[in-house]
């Protein structure tokens, strides 16, 4: 086993983002134990710090552009030419900020300036959707299946930050992006099509202005049982805390990130997917699907040869 | 039109946000296409595209007391949706900047508010502490028990750590010095 994952073994540096460590370590728990599955070395950057997220981003252009170009500045000094980051906010900031530096000398001088000291190299800023969707691929991740997802209804919400705008993030689709509804096609659920794959969700009003944030998450929430979702499926923190917390009053659809689908198709165990960790806990629908227990072992030696 | 007559004074704010944000405004349509999509756009919110028209017709004050920019969340849907790529929400950092600088007291102090604090938390510890951020935000609004059910529940499942709490930022110098030299500068940049 191990050697056969050495062999295929990619290696790619890891920004997880201040919200992984704090309040969405599931995201982080399931996004660490699904790359060690896909044979994805990753490598925390050293010292990365915060990219300013939205506050930087509305207040301060240089600062803003600055936090980004020292976490660049650490991945460019890394081996890997690949940085893989989780949170799609981080994800379009980080690639925002080498693109406006590429764009106009004048604030890349500047950005130079504040953080004293340039890359060493560029990376490839990917988010960690993309990067399994396409580098990976799904035939591979395919192949590692050993308990299809057959039965879990789910609807797939892309938020904004990854898909949006399309000229900087590159990524899919803006208003029917498909790469998620592809990935958890190839993991065996039962996909939903629906209206609402890019509808924001408020993002960081939802403590200054949490009824906005409600109006917002409760729409979507409201779509997604209409659509007798068992769970809305999201790759980013931020929707995820808003739909569980704002979507309902007493909320009971679980929200989970693609990460925690990919390992329980993988056949790793709710729990070492931060599957207890929700507010509102996946755990009666997992049961109810056959997902509750973990899979021994032994079963899935042959898998992936 | 309107917008391209008007004093010089008038045309100065238009022009230095047109330079700031790198968004051609003069291209704009006034369509609606934007607010249309926006979704912190309401009755009390007007959305982008009224937002530009002030900008366009020199209304300065009126413009850097708009609540849409402070709303902003830069999803980017509008600038998907703008028949000339307008984003927006680069219009919206242009702004503040501008209304920073001039010190015109913040429409939206509750936003203002959490905005100031994450940013303390990051120049602080070179990394945001939410929860932190959360408890402050809920003090200073005089509300420090919004979200204790959900926040209590978070905790018992191992969610979230008291820790995060409790424990004081480690200091990270280099972005303490990236805070340091961009508030230097401010002004500098921009002008
Ligand atoms: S969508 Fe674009 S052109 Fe239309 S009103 Fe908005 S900014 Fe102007
Ligand atoms: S980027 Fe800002 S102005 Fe544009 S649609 Fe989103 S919230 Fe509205």
């Amino acid at each position: 086993m191990e050697n056969n994952r050495e062999k295929h073994s990619i290696t790619a540096s890891y920004y997880p983002g201040c919200s992984l460590e704090g309040t969405a370590r599931a995201y982080d728990l399931s996004s660490r134990a699904v790359c060690w599955e896909l044979s994805i070395d990753l490598q925390e950057l050293p010292k990365w710090s915060c990219c300013g997220s939205s506050p930087a981003l509305k207040t301060d252009k240089l600062l803003s552009t600055a936090l980004s170009a020292h976490n660049l500045n650490i991945a460019g000094a890394q081996p890997s030419d690949d940085l893989l980051i989780p949170c799609p906010f981080c994800f379009r900031r980080l690639l925002s900020a080498q693109q406006e530096m590429a764009e106009d000398p004048e604030l890349k001088r500047s950005v130079e300036e504040t953080v004293e000291g340039s890359p060493e190299k560029p990376v490839n800023i990917h988010s960690l959707l993309g990067f399994i969707h396409d580098r990976v691929g799904l035939d591979a991740v395919k192949e590692k299946v050993v308990r299809p997802l057959a039965g879990m209804r789910v609807v797939p919400y892309y938020g904004c930050y990854l898909v949006k705008p399309h000229k900087t993030t590159q990524y899919d689709h803006p208003e029917q992006p498909v790469s998620l509804d592809e990935l958890l096609t190839a993991l065996g659920a039962d996909v939903v099509d629906w209206d609402f794959k890019t509808e924001c969700c408020g993002a960081g009003l939802a403590l200054s202005k949490t009824d906005t944030v409600e109006r917002l998450c409760g729409r979507i929430v409201k779509e997604a049982k209409w659509k007798r979702a068992d769970a809305i499926v999201v790759a980013c923190q931020l929707c995820q805390a808003n739909l569980e917390m704002r979507g309902e009053k007493k909320g009971n659809l679980p929200v989970l990130y693609f990460t925690q689908l990919i390992g329980l198709a993988l056949g790793l165990s709710p729990e070492s997917l931060g599957m207890k960790k929700h507010l509102i806990s996946p755990m009666p629908m997992l049961k109810a699907k056959g997902f509750g227990e973990k899979r021994p072992k032994a079963s899935r030696v042959e898998v992936g040869e | 039109m309107l917008r391209l007559t008007g004093s010089p004074t008038e045309r100065a704010f238009s022009q230095e946000i047109i330079r700031m944000s790198g968004q051609d405004l003069l291209e704009c349509l006034q369509c609606g296409k934007c607010t249309g999509s926006c979704p912190i756009a309401s009755k009390t919110v007007t959305g982008p595209r009224r937002l530009i028209a002030k900008i366009l017709a020199g209304m300065k004050e009126e413009a850097l007391k708009d609540p849409t920019w402070w709303y902003c969340v830069s999803c980017g849907t509008c600038a998907g949706r703008c028949p000339v790529e307008i984003n927006m929400y680069e219009v919206s950092t242009a702004l503040c900047e501008m209304a920073e600088a001039q010190g015109v007291k913040p429409s939206e102090p509750h936003i203002h508010l959490f905005e100031t604090l994450f940013l303390d938390s990051v120049k602080k510890g070179g990394r945001v502490r939410e929860l932190k951020a959360v408890m402050a935000f809920n003090i200073r609004t005089m509300n420090p028990f919004k979200d204790m059910v959900p926040g209590m529940k978070l905790m018992l499942r191992g969610a979230v750590s008291p820790k995060d709490l409790m424990e004081k930022e480690k200091p990270d110098p280099a972005v303490a010095r990236i805070f340091e030299r961009a508030e230097e500068r401010k002004g500098g940049h921009g002008k």
